[in-house]
């Protein structure tokens, strides 16, 4: 590194010191020691995408484990696509092995059961210690089981969630196959704030979808929502009604006034407003709250959701420890894939810079979600955001209109299939 | 340089620069800046090159042409709105480096 670079360096770090106000970089537990020690909780997308950036921009400088029980990942994201027919399980399965051989990542495959934050340790559940100096924890979310009246972890095979991808997401294609001619689908939305905001209106799509495909179409879909108004609202709506006339009735609380109870065993669900009776299949998307790890290391505030730095994803209760996807307060940022990964870039840059002393940059943050509505009709929404000192702030938000052209929403299909392809390759490769 | 502009800036409030953008600027861009500054860029276009469905492969690709595509972005000639989004937020700093990380890239 020439002389002017380490100044700006040194520069750098005292300004970060100053403007984090929590602790001194540099300390001899840090900068000095042989490797230091990064250590990743959670292998989905803002984990992976940490990890990966850590190790490979650090070039063997740092220790990097990535902590993940699955030997193979499956996305929630385009697991949408699986339940629409379009895509494969194995199209969505991706394993750790090349990502970890490339760049150099220990991959222990086990659960975190415990953080201990005084010790900056990790235990496993196989009771293995992993010491770090930079923890990120990218747990993604926990189904809150007690959220929805008569439901709970028991019934999760009657009435599936499949909000958490891999078996619950073949369980509910295979349901969804079996529903006849005339029968009745009831998905129960969640409440805000909850993982990838179109996604049950894009599921909702991707049922009406199917069902249509195989004449299926005297079928009907309730979606009992306990929000007043929803992501792209107006496109969905518009999108049903031109694709799938009939088949969709979205009703908001002031309609259902709450669901007061389902029975699994009945395929029921009573709502203020309705009871729906013998349901062929009824998903349950219940409220969520941060992964159980950091809930339990005291790292979330009451919201169940983690307090971050906007500049650079730093808890605001362990200077120690980064999180970053789901389990995060994001501000403006939904709760996405592409939210994870760009969060992660901005911890990994962090981490290294205080580790290895390597050049900090501005925080930059960006996402957008794609929703599939039919064959070759795509919708999406994004932005670009900046951290400001209250939160992470949206600057450039844009959303797909009404009345597109057919080629245009073709386009934006395609560029949905190209940035999965693109978003894969930058965690496991 | 961007770094000192960064430093300058106090960390925390950087404003999104929506500069009038010229060709490239007089000074070397600055690759490790756009390589931070492209990890945006490759959630979606593969560093290897290869073009999958709707998202064209830019590695590899000339400084020039890169600017030039960018800016037009920026000005709303080309259509679409996540490119419109992401190129409107650079300055010419910025940019050059981008260009410069991208050029520097060699498809597989
Ligand atoms: C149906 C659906 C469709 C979606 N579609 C899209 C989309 O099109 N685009 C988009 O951008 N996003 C989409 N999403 C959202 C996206 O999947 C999530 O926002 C994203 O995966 C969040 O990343 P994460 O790293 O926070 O969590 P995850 O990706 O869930 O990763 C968390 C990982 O942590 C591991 N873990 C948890 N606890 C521990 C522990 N104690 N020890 C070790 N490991 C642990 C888990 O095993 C898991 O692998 C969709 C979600 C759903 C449900």
């Amino acid at each position: 590194m020439s002389p002017m670079s380490s100044l700006n360096r040194r520069a750098l770090l005292t300004g970060l010191g100053a403007s984090a106000g929590v602790f001194a970089i540099g300390s001899s537990a840090v900068i000095g020691q042989a490797k230091p020690r990064v250590v990743v909780i959670g292998g989905g997308a803002g984990g992976g995408t940490a990890a990966r950036y850590i190790a490979k921009d650090s070039a063997g400088a740092l220790n990097v484990t990535l902590v993940e029980p699955s030997r193979q990942f499956v996305t929630c994201f385009h697991s949408n696509l699986v339940v629409g027919g379009y895509k494969q399980m194995a199209d969505i399965s991706h394993s750790y092995e090349k990502m970890a051989a490339a760049n150099g990542i220990t991959m222990a495959h086990d659960m975190a059961a415990r953080i201990d934050r005084d010790r900056k340790v990790v235990m496993l559940a196989g009771g293995q210690a992993l010491p770090y100096d930079r923890l990120v924890v990218s747990p993604g979310i926990d189904l809150r089981y007690d959220s929805v009246p008569g439901w709970g972890r028991e019934h999760e095979t009657a009435m599936p969630h499949a909000w958490k991808a891999g078996p619950q997401t073949t369980l509910l294609v295979n349901r969804l196959n079996a529903v006849p001619n005339g029968g009745v689908i009831v998905m129960i939305a969640p409440p805000n704030p909850y993982r990838c905001p179109p996604g049950p209106y894009e599921r909702v799509s991707m049922f009406a979808h199917v069902l249509k495909k195989a004449g299926k179409d005297r079928c009907k879909i309730f979606v009992i929502d306990p929000k007043e108004n929803f992501s792209k609202q107006a496109l969905f709506q518009e999108g049903w009604d031109r694709h799938y006339p009939g088949m969709v009735e979205w009703l908001g609380p002031k309609i259902h006034e709450g669901v007061k109870s389902v029975d699994p065993k009945t395929g029921t669900v009573v709502t203020g407003f309705e009871t729906y009776k013998d349901a062929a299949l009824v998903n349950v998307i219940p409220a969520q709250f941060a992964g159980e790890i950091v809930r339990s290391a005291g790292l979330a505030n009451a919201s169940g959701y983690c307090p971050i730095d906007p500049a650079s994803m730093r808890s605001t209760i362990d200077a120690n420890i980064f999180i970053v996807g789901d389990a995060s307060i994001a501000g403006d940022m939904p709760k996405s894939a592409f939210s994870a990964n760009s969060q992660a870039k901005v911890a990994a840059m962090t981490v290294r810079s205080e580790l290895t002393g390597s050049r900090v940059f501005p925080a930059r943050y960006t996402n957008t979600c794609w929703s599939l509505l039919n064959d070759d009709d795509a919708i999406k929404v994004g932005g670009q955001f900046e951290p400001r000192p209250d939160k992470i702030t949206s600057t450039v938000p844009f959303v797909s209109q009404l009345r597109e052209s057919a080629d245009l929403r073709k386009q934006t299909q395609a560029e949905n299939i190209g940035w999965y392809a693109g978003i894969v390759a930058d965690i496991f490769t | 340089m961007a770094v000192r502009r960064f430093i300058a800036s106090g960390f925390l409030g950087i404003a999104c620069q929506m500069a009038g953008f010229m060709a490239l600027p007089a000074h070397a861009a600055d690759k490790a800046f756009g390589e931070y500054l492209a990890g945006e860029c490759v959630t979606c276009h593969l560093p290897s090159g290869r073009q999958v469905g709707g998202i064209p492969a830019i590695a590899g690709m000339p400084e020039i042409s890169f600017m030039a595509l960018m800016e037009s972005y920026a000005r709303r000639e080309r259509d679409n709105q996540v490119m419109q989004a992401v190129a409107g937020k650079f300055n010419s700093d910025e940019l050059a480096a981008l260009a410069a990380y991208f050029a520097s890239l060699k498809p597989e």
